[in-house]
């Protein structure tokens, strides 16, 4: 197999392909303190994307629980089972095996297929938190009892598995922004792509017979747009937009500010080796040793950059931005306690106070003569 | 990008001249003789009278080493493979021991298959790589779907016959015009021959190599199977005269190749996860 750099190990490793980086590469930050499983994602995706017959358990956007929820069933504990006991990806380059180095003999991956069941309960585990509820406990931090949501689209991997397993070629990955596609007209619905994928974001459409995928909302993105998932977040916890290699990490762009300047959200298994393009600001409220697995031994890093935010006015303006403008902010700047979002011509989109103003009202009003009541 | 696909012919040839080999196929099958019969019409009945007139060749079923993924252990170890012919139409009847029907596609449910080669340009010095030919060798690939012959047989299945409990509040086919709906439909809306079976279960492909197979766009062959117990039966037939130049050309009393793939859907075997048989000569007499 030929050799690739994947900088979030910081080594070469195998790819079945040739490495080429597109011109941009789509990008998203998800902020996993702020998501409160609500769905509305997984329904702004579903009902402009997946309303179609066959589709009916495809889920493009899905909120799971951790660490009981999957969608699939097991996903992630079974791809770890599979590629075995490996180091953690942490500052020095990765001594482990990706699931290219790890793919058995006469296979291009390490993967498995889902069961047709393993699709029917995406709420299974939902809200089921970690540990046993012991009597009189109380919130401690980080806390003894803990579950999360985890928020989950297509990585639009730098290193697909999906399209480095498809023997057809029927997946792409477009040179303009990175964006992996699988084309209707030529998949012969082998389900390769739904083994190779280890974030089983490849689905099967058994009225169309062949596998469909996620589509970052292309048309939005040629449009300047954010994606459906990300403008439709009640939460704001999701930033779309393009990331550079930390080589050349631009401290404008927000996206290379939060992963590459103030490396605060990581990718989500990094070690199995797609080099995924979703990154997650882990959630401050749990055990870091469940975290070091799903985002690499420097989680903690992460986690104590995200608890100084307030020391960071670059990084709060950045986080400020989620969920603040509809277009993609493609570079942003802080500048008079405002952070102000631009779009790719450098105009102006969106500016948002780093403090929200507050009043203080006297609870007597003296006007009146009477008690204000406290509501907002 | 190419680097695999070049790497994957380079290994194809060397694994058709190894093939070639005894260590391989220990006994090559015998030729396999299209007696030529009376008629002008297709000849597609798995039960014909006049399969009787047609001598059956046992072929070895191989795994399928060459490219990735492989197939180490084909469920499929051996198929009788008949040829018959009318100057018009040439029929091929395969059977196989399968002792499950296969012809439910969800997504890990797989369908039982058949496939019969033949080289596009038969030139017996050069004859193509019989994995998928060549580049500058093509074959033609004609292959039978069972879930084809059960939309055939059947009907095409619809949610509720995979999942009778299946709920959808609204299909956008119930309230969209059509040219609006067909943004959900993937790939039904490019339209690909590969949603639901039309006219014929089988479905006529062109191939210069790995990854390269791609369905004509005339679709001239037709075929039926049967599975009854344990055993399926299917035919292949397709017209004789090349209907462009991407067609075999076959004519009474000429020579060319045949081979064959089989796949064990309740094995999960789809794609290059198959079984395989090898060139075996292919006459078919005046």
């Amino acid at each position: 197999m030929p050799k690739v750099y994947n900088w979030q190990l910081g080594r070469e490793m195998e790819y079945p392909y040739e490495g080429t980086r597109s011109k941009r590469q789509f990008a998203m930050v998800m902020d996993l303190n702020k998501c409160i499983a609500c769905q509305t994602c997984t329904v702004a995706c579903k009902t402009t994307w997946t309303s179609g017959r066959g589709q009916e358990a495809m889920f493009w956007n899905n909120v799971e629980s951790k660490p009981y929820g999957y969608y699939p069933l097991g996903w992630d504990v079974k791809v770890l089972d599979k590629l075995g006991v490996q180091e953690l990806v942490g500052n020095a380059p990765y001594k482990g095996k990706t699931i290219f180095e790890g793919a058995p003999d006469g296979e291009r991956v390490l993967g498995y297929l889902p069961d047709d069941l393993d699709y029917a309960n995406p709420n299974l585990g939902e809200d089921d938190s970690f540990g046993k509820m012991e009597q009189g406990v109380h919130l401690t931090g980080p806390h003894n009892n803990w579950m999360f949501y985890l928020p989950r689209i297509c990585n639009h991997c730098s290193y697909p598995a999906c399209l480095g397993s498809c023997p057809r070629q029927s997946i792409y990955k477009r040179a303009e922004d990175g964006i992996v596609l699988l084309d209707q007209s030529r998949c012969r619905g082998y389900r390769e792509c739904v083994r190779g994928c280890p974030y089983k974001k490849a689905f099967f459409n058994m009225m169309t017979r062949v596998s469909e995928k996620c589509i970052g909302c292309y048309p939005a993105i040629e449009d300047g747009r954010q994606t459906q998932c990300t403008i439709t977040c009640i939460g704001k916890i999701r930033m779309q937009g393009f990331i550079n290699t930390p080589d050349k990490a631009r401290e404008d762009n927000p996206i290379d500010y939060i992963v590459h300047v103030a490396k605060v959200a990581r990718p989500l298994y990094p070690q199995l080796g797609l080099e995924p393009n979703v990154y997650y600001i882990p959630p401050v409220h749990v055990a870091p040793s469940f975290l070091k697995q799903m985002f690499g031994n420097t989680v903690e890093d992460a986690m104590a950059a995200y608890r100084k935010v307030m020391d960071d006015p670059k990084l709060l303006g950045a986080l400020l931005l989620f969920g603040a403008a509809k277009d993609i902010v493609h570079s942003f700047k802080v500048e008079n306690d405002m952070a102000i979002g631009f779009n790719e011509t450098g105009a102006e989109l969106v500016r948002v106070p780093l403090r929200e103003p507050v009043h203080l009202r006297p609870a007597f009003d003296e006007k009146y003569q009477t008690h204000r009541t406290n509501i907002t | 990008m190419r680097h695999l696909n070049t790497f994957a012919r380079l290994v194809g040839m060397a694994a058709f001249l190894a093939a070639a080999g005894p260590e391989v196929q220990a006994a090559p099958a015998p030729a396999l003789v299209a007696p030529k019969l009376a008629g002008t019409e297709a000849m597609i009945d798995p039960g014909g009278a006049y399969w009787a007139k047609a001598k059956p060749v046992v072929v070895e079923v191989l795994s399928q080493m060459v490219t990735t993924p492989s197939a180490p252990t084909p469920k499929v170890q051996k198929m009788t493979v008949r040829a018959v012919h009318n100057e018009r139409y040439v029929s091929f009847l395969l059977e196989w021991d399968d002792s499950t029907k296969s012809d439910r596609l969800v997504s890990d449910q797989f369908g039982d298959q058949v496939a019969v080669e033949l080289p596009v340009s038969y030139d017996k010095d050069n004859p193509p790589n019989p994995m998928m030919g060549a580049p500058d060798n093509w074959v033609d690939i004609m292959q039978w779907r069972a879930a084809f012959q059960r939309d055939i047989d059947a009907g095409v299945p619809g949610v509720r016959d995979f999942y009778p409990n299946a709920h959808s509040d609204l299909y956008p086919d119930k309230v969209l015009l059509p040219t609006d709906a067909r943004s959900y439909m993937g790939a039904m809306a490019v339209e690909s021959p590969m949603p639901h079976a039309t006219r014929s279960p089988v479905l006529d492909h062109m191939a210069g190599g790995f990854g390269s197979l791609t369905v004509k766009p005339d679709q001239l062959v037709s075929g039926k199977g049967v599975w009854h117990n344990g055993k399926w039966r299917v035919v292949i037939c397709r017209p004789m005269a090349p209907a462009g130049n991407l067609d075999p050309k076959l004519v009474a009393g000429g020579d060319t190749l045949v081979a064959f793939a089989v796949w064990d859907g309740g094995g999960h075997e789809v794609g290059a996860r198959k079984g395989w048989a090898d060139w075996v000569p292919l006459q078919l007499s005046k």
